[in-house]
């Protein structure tokens, strides 16, 4: 706070000094050449120089510029131009698609899009705002090329898996970096994401860094690329004000449909007499029945009695009830937003203040999210050379929570009840076990809470000073604040309350974590010839995490939730993790005539949670890009307007998301009656170092007819160093040793692809124009080594069966091959290890490679219409080529093994000799007489998906009515999302890698998984 | 001008406002292993650490007794849960990637680690009290290696027990990722002989009482059971007996169901695990209650015929169909959601029995009836004790067979069904004593990180 007031004094000082002597304040106006109306929003930049402006409503702008100084201005849509400062007071844009020349911002800076050497993905912020989602990683889905989103599932502000270019690790993060407004923030949360406390409505642009050269500078958290979130910033003129309004409501995607009551009852009653038959002829009949038909009666009573038992008050023989449990799971959601800003300021003092509301309920009952945030962005010139500025974000996300996916209480587990039980029973309270099959999780709705309530405060202060036009320096210092307290009440009904009265738990996490850079940029040309552009600073930050928990049981009412209320505390902890980065960095960047681009950065990291002597690493690369639209022979085409040829290459680190003490061994507290003892944590690793990967690109850019059409491909290859600095991973050991894995980097991997994207202006007349972007990314995944005797980890559970095999991608599906049905005799096959001969023996099956859960494809395309005010955008988004895994399929789809209601495909099972069908013969497991369907590729499927991810059909109002009504801008629209998938999955959506076990090797897993939220919303946009 | 240099250094210091030693940060939550094994308060720490692996639900805190009953259900108890990793257990249709049968093998193989590293590390204990600490690190590691043997490999007398393969014998601490080893399965023999060998040394080393940890008795107790498994019934008489008399202030209670739900040792515990709501894991209570006294919902029934075991006015018989979580009963079953259930672990946080004084009585007078012999008591009179205590008709005169059944009578759903099956060399489930599929098969993923492993037959 001193710091700051030291400042601001100092500001006051240097207000005395003297404007630059060469320069003057030059001011002009931006319009279409076409209809002449304003430009705003477009970019001036003084050339070769870090001074840059944006137009204001009015198109108008002002800027220090020297009179021989040349202006580059650039507008989306738009062919940028250049003119002479003295010639700026009006300067007319022609249409065209000009990406090229947008401003790009980069690690510590920012460049020009067409100088780029390497590859970066823009998504501008408009593109965005107003997505009817928690988290803007939601609302990149499909619009940035290589860049893939998956959600967990349809639970509202949960977890969003973001991969850029493959995955490169097991134990540590694959996440990208995020960077808001030059700081790198935390993403650690007790639940829910912390991704979504950012109010993205505020976010100017994000630039998605994939290659070594884009993301090198910063070091050893580059391997998993980058995402700069640059926020808007105030522009000098009017005061600006935009409110927005948005209502509409959320429905699941899609419901799979299980038995009703009658199917139900016919499926138990035949699983009854066919177990009593496998039971007598084929198991030995070890129960000792006198006779088959006896065994059939004994079955057959024992299942009335439970289909009794299961349906409470009512009478199953008379079809009484027939209760849709799946419908139940679902409740009517809404969602709604508000969003004001006000924006402006003078060449001296510009800001941008904003605010919202969010409230989004979540498909599944119980499930909400509610965010209120504001931001004030603050740029004040206090002296010609020096300027200081506050990026200032806070705000607070409430949640009301629903368990993890593989929970009894978590709502979509009620599809395992009976559609024969009754909701409530006859006194009108929720039916439970024993009268339901299951924990009835509607019980929650009554007698449970989870709410999370978070503060978060990202905040950046910086200061500059220009020595010179060329040359600044700047510090940046920035802090980010999370508070995060989850209240949990079980009550006397619910599963974790009922035995105790009542459980509650309330937990509390603060994360801290600021950051300082401060960095020196040199950016010069001499004679339009050579052009020079060189940063270098350093960089500390340090994380620190605290975390502390009560529980208590016994309270007196359900009412009183609060552990105030608890008889008794049965537990209680707190704990501190702290991780601190250190580092220097660098980047030069050379052009020269415009032509020949030459690129080098490097960063020197010290991390503290590698062990003290392997703490250090540098991460250098290069990079080069030849412009050769601007040689001669290509100069004057009138087809070719861009065309460039890149390359990178370079190291990357990571050193995120395996905990910032792995490498230490340790002992831990342990309890045992009544005293703390010490047992075994962790072996650690002394040689523990810097994952590190090698990464090449290779780019081609291409403009057609003026860039209004424009392409990019990348072809890169990304794998890990040798020499013991691959993976990080903890590498499962013998159990004889007491521990289950130790952390190694003795593994390598590989990742290569290949990215496409094309923007297109379509048509661009007067009224109607159409524009098309479209993106496609292919990667391939391989793990090249693990630790060099092992070639082949499984971790197949019954359930699952991802596993790390040397030449296969990661987390590949690796188990039982399933060969359908004996048409003799219902039982189901799989294929032994020669692949030919089958078995009924679950146990005798071989093991195979069989799917691979990581998509091979993904992109999306957006078209955008508009004619006059009426404007429609249309985005489908789809991923393609990889195997989805239903670890529920035991339970769901397991030919009544117990009393789980059963999806509809089990109406096709086996029912008389000679019959083909690929469902086995319906067989309550009664007496465990065989094991229960397991884990294998009947329980796999593709899970390629396209989806109409974003529609969003608007109107604007014509400028003759708002100048009547004193706006600026008025805009209504209708946006839907998700509102239609076009798959072959049969679950409830290809879209899933269940909550509670997600991570590097186990994906494409579905458990109970939400459907993702189909969402249709209508929404008021006004500008004045 | 002035103020120029003053804003480049004040730039200047704000970026220097950091580093220097910034980068050691030691985990506030984790000791390291040289500073854990360093003194003498470390180190009975740690071997306390021994008694909280023991006390995983993986073992002693539960699974291990019910896999050894479920498995030997024989028709008489029933396994009604969902969970189908448990009713592969009762089915004896285990797979091997079945996770709770891996983490059986896991939970022994940790506490081994602990107690090696404890034995390894004795020198820095106070000397006086070297002798105990030693012994309660060979008490656990005798326990565990015993426990695993029989779960994991053929019975001691399936076949030659010198060449079937048995368990690796760990006896080096494992600390760092560089002493991790890839042992082999040493033979039955040699694990037995490792287990016994463990167990007369820490015998030999414990006192007589030790709080609510392990003791000469208890050591000698679980002795008794690894001598009966490879039906060496002297050396379990013997060390029954030794177990008896060792047991100092211990006796039989003389109500039965007092035993039972209790949260401190009774008078007639040897050994067992501490449950509270603080700490240690009952995994009986779990799943043989029902969710009125905090379990699940009852997900293992006891079948009527396991009652007509008893006679009429035997009270570990006793019944009531009337039980409510407020209203309380002391008989030995219960009726709730259609059948019968075991009183034994009815409430939440209680402790779970691992060695009885009864098992001894029954463990010496059945080795002494085998063996001709009545050293320390006559087999009547040590059967008898048990039987009076219950109202059961003392025994007139008695037949090997007696002994099964009376073991599972007092010992029912103590975690003995399978051993004592394969002892008495009974059919189970219309399986032989010595099916393959009585025996556990060796994880799955254990298989995968150890090449030296081989599976068991039939998996």
């Amino acid at each position: 706070m001193r710091k700051i007031k030291i400042l601001l004094f100092m500001g006051v000082l240097c207000t005395a000094q003297l404007l630059w002597a060469q320069t003057r304040l030059v001011t002009g106006k931006i319009t279409d050449e076409k209809d002449g109306l304003p430009i705003p929003g477009a970019t001036v930049t003084v050339k070769n120089t870090n001074i840059t402006t944006i137009t204001d409503a009015n198109g108008a702008f002002s800027i220090q510029a020297a009179d021989n100084a040349v202006l580059v201005i650039s507008y989306v849509g738009y062919a940028g131009v250049e003119v002479n400062a003295s010639n700026a007071s009006a300067i007319r844009l022609t249409q065209g698609n000009n990406a090229l020349s947008e401003v790009v911002v980069v690690g510590y800076g920012q460049t020009l899009k067409r100088e780029l050497t390497s590859s970066v993905t823009r998504v501008k912020g408009s593109e965005v705002a107003n997505t009817p989602v928690a988290n803007f990683n939601q609302a990149l889905q499909g619009r940035a090329a290589g860049v893939f989103v998956e959600s967990n599932n349809g639970k509202v502000g949960e977890g969003v898996k973001v991969r850029i270019r493959g995955q490169g690790s097991i134990n540590a993060s694959n996440a990208p970096l995020y960077v808001v407004d030059g700081i790198p923030i935390s993403t650690g949360s007790l639940s829910g994401n912390a991704l979504a406390d950012i109010n993205f409505n505020d976010v100017e642009s994000f630039e998605v860094l994939k290659d070594a050269a884009a993301t090198a500078i910063y070091g050893s958290r580059a391997a998993n690329g980058v995402v700069l979130i640059t926020t808007k910033k105030g522009r000098s003129g009017q005061p600006k004000f935009t409110v927005g309004l948005q209502y509409g409501s959320n429905n699941p995607t899609n419901k799979r449909g299980f038995l009703n009551a009658a199917e139900y009852i016919e499926l138990l009653k035949e699983a009854a007499v066919n177990t009593a038959k496998y039971h007598y002829n084929r198991a030995g009949n070890w129960r000792g029945y006198a006779s088959e038909q006896a065994a059939i009666t004994d079955m057959t009573t024992y299942v009335e009695g439970r289909l009794t038992r299961y349906s409470g008050s009512s009478d199953w023989r008379k079809l009484e009830t027939n209760t849709n449990w799946e419908d139940l799971a679902f409740q009517d959601a809404n969602v709604g937003a508000v969003d004001v800003s006000a924006s402006g300021g003078n060449d001296r003092t510009r800001y941008f203040i904003s605010g919202s509301y969010n409230n989004q309920d979540g498909i599944l009952f119980g499930n909400n999210f509610d965010r209120i945030s504001g931001r004030i962005n603050l740029d004040q010139q206090l002296a010609a050379k020096f300027k200081i500025g506050l990026n200032l974000a806070v705000s607070r996300t409430n949640a009301k929570r629903v368990a993890e996916d593989n929970e009894f209480f978590t709502p979509m587990q009620i599809v395992a009840l009976a559609p024969i039980t009754p909701v409530r029973n006859s006194s009108g309270a929720f039916n439970n076990t024993p009268t339901t099959t299951y924990y009835n999780p509607l019980i929650e709705t009554e007698n449970s809470e989870y709410k999370s309530y978070t503060y978060r405060n990202i905040g950046a202060a910086f200061g500059q000073y220009d020595f010179t036009k060329n040359l600044f320096l700047r510090t940046e210092f920035g802090i980010d604040l999370s508070s995060q307290n989850d209240e949990e009440f079980y009550g006397s009904k619910a599963l974790l309350g009922n035995a105790t009265n009542g459980f509650g738990r309330s937990t509390w996490l603060r994360n801290t974590r600021y950051t300082t850079n401060t960095y020196a940029n040199f950016k010069k040309s001499i004679n339009d010839i050579h052009s020079l552009d060189a940063t270098l600073g350093f960089a500390f930050e340090k994380g620190t995490s605290r975390t502390t928990f009560t529980q208590g049981e016994q309270f007196p009412s359900d009412d009183l939730r609060s552990l105030d209320n608890a008889g008794k505390i049965t537990d209680g902890g707190s704990s501190v993790t702290e991780n601190a980065i250190e580092s220097f960095f660098g980047r030069v960047n050379y052009g020269f005539r415009g032509k020949y681009l030459l690129g080098v950065t490097g960063r020197y990291d010290g991390s503290s949670v590698f062990g003290v002597n392997k703490r250090y690493g540098f991460f250098p690369s290069v990079s080069a890009g030849w412009v050769i639209s601007e040689e001669n022979f290509l100069k004057n085409s009138n087809t070719i307007s861009f065309l460039k040829l890149r390359g990178s290459y370079g190291q990357l680190g990571n050193s995120l998301g395996f905990g910032s003490y792995a490498a230490q061994p340790a002992y831990v507290a342990g309890r045992y009656s009544g005293i703390s003892v010490l047992v075994p944590g962790r072996l650690g690793n002394s040689d523990l170092t810097w994952e590190t990967s090698n990464q090449f690109d290779a780019g081609l850019e291409f403009g057609f007819f003026k860039n209004r059409l424009t392409a990019e491909i990348d072809y890169y290859d990304k794998r890990s160093a040798k020499g013991n600095r691959g993976f990080i991973f903890n590498l499962p050991v013998p159990f004889t040793s007491g521990y289950g894995s130790y952390i190694t980097n003795l593994g390598e991997i590989q990742n290569s692809g290949v990215e496409f994207s094309i923007n297109s202006t379509n048509i661009s007349g007067r009224d109607f124009k159409w524009s098309t972007s479209f993106n496609i990314a292919y990667n391939k995944n391989k793990v090249l080594k693990i630790d060099g005797d092992q070639d082949t980890l499984s971790f197949n559970d019954g359930r699952y069966m991802n596993a790390l095999i040397v030449g296969q991608p990661i987390g590949v599906h690796y188990g039982q091959k399933y060969a359908g049905v004996d048409a003799q005799n219902g039982d189901a096959l799989y294929f032994e290890q020669d692949g030919k001969t089958t078995t009924n023996d679950y146990n005798q099956a071989g093991l195979f490679v069989v799917g691979d859960p990581n998509a091979k494809y993904f992109g999306g395309i957006t078209n955008n219409f508009s004619y006059k005010g009426i404007e429609l955008s249309v985005l489908f988004q789809g991923v393609f080529d990889y195997d989805i895994v239903n670890g529920a399929g035991g339970f769901m789809s397991a030919r009544a093994d117990w009393f789980d209601n059963q999806t509809r495909d089990q109406l096709g099972r086996w029912k008389t000799a000679g019959q083909q069908t690929n469902i086995p013969e319906a067989r309550l497991n009664r007496f465990g007489d065989f094991a229960s369907p397991s884990v294998s590729t009947q329980y796999m499927e593709d899970g390629s998906y396209i989806r109409l991810k974003n529609i969003t059909l608007a109107y604007n109002l014509p400028a003759k009515w708002l100048s009547k009504a004193k706006l600026g801008s008025a805009r209504f629209y209708i946006t839907g999302i998700n509102l239609a998938t076009f798959t072959d999955y049969t679950g409830w959506d290809p879209e899933v890698n269940t909550d509670y076990r997600a991570g590097n090797i186990n994906q494409g897993g579905d458990f109970y998984a939400a459907p993702q939220i189909k969402s249709v919303v209508f929404g008021l946009n006004i500008g004045f | 001008m002035k103020s120029k240099y003053l804003s480049i250094a004040l730039i200047a210091t704000i970026g220097l406002t950091s580093c220097k030693k910034e980068l050691d940060l030691k985990d506030p939550q984790g000791l390291d292993p040289q500073a854990a094994l360093a003194t003498d308060a470390n180190i009975k720490r740690v071997l306390q650490g021994g008694y909280d692996a023991l006390s995983s639900s993986s073992m002693y805190g539960g699974n291990i007794q019910m896999f050894a009953d479920l498995a030997a259900s024989d028709g008489q108890l029933n396994w009604v849960g969902t969970f189908n990793t448990y009713r592969e257990v009762w089915g004896k249709s285990i797979i091997t990637t079945n996770p709770i049968i891996r983490d059986v093998w896991g939970a022994g193989y940790n506490a081994i680690n602990i107690a090696n590293n404890v034995i390894a590390n004795i020198g820095k204990v106070a000397a006086a009290d070297q002798a105990r600490i030693k012994g309660e690190a060979l008490f656990i590691r005798g326990a565990m290696h015993f426990e695993l043997v029989r779960f994991f490999a053929k019975d001691y007398t399936d076949g030659d027990p010198t060449t079937n393969p048995g368990i690796p014998i760990m006896k080096q601490p494992t600390n760092a990722s560089n002493e991790i080893t890839k042992p082999s399965r040493a033979k039955v023999a040699e694990v037995y002989a490792a287990v016994i060998a463990d167990l007369i040394e820490a015998e030999s080393l414990l006192p007589a009482t030790n709080g609510v940890y392990a003791t000469k008795s208890a050591a000698a107790a679980i002795l008794s059971r690894a001598y009966l498994q490879k039906a060496d019934y002297a050396g379990a008489r013997d060390a029954a007996s030794r177990a008896i008399t060792s047991a100092t202030g211990k006796s039989l209670l003389p109500t039965f169901m007092n035993n039972f739900n209790q949260a401190a040792n009774t008078a007639e515990d040897i050994f067992a695990i501490q449950v509270s709501d603080q700490d240690g894991a009952n995994n009986l209570q779990l799943f043989y209650s029902v969710d009125i006294f905090g379990a699940r919902d009852g997900d293992i029934e006891v079948e009527p015929t396991y009652l007509s075991l008893y006679e009429a006015t035997d009270v570990r018989r006793s019944s009531t169909n009337n039980p409510g979580a407020t209203t309380s009963f002391n008989t030995a079953f219960y009726v709730k959601y259609g059948a019968y259930r075991t009183t034994k672990w009815r409430d939440l946080y209680k402790n779970v029995k691992v060695i009885r004084l009864a098992e001894l009585y029954l463990t010496r007078a059945e080795a002494n009836f085998r063996l001709g012999t009545s050293i320390g008591d006559t087999p009547l009179n040590d059967i008898n004790r048990i039987r009076n205590r219950s109202s059961a008709t003392p025994f007139a005169a008695l037949t090997l067979n007696d002994f099964y059944d009376e073991r599972r009578r007092e010992l029912a759903f103590e975690g003995f069904g399978l051993h004592d099956a394969k002892r008495f060399k009974k059919t189970i489930d219309g399986l032989p004593w010595n099916d393959n599929k009585l025996v556990f098969p060796i994880p799955f993923r254990e298989l995968n990180a150890n090449a030296s492993l081989t599976q068991n037959a039939g998996y």
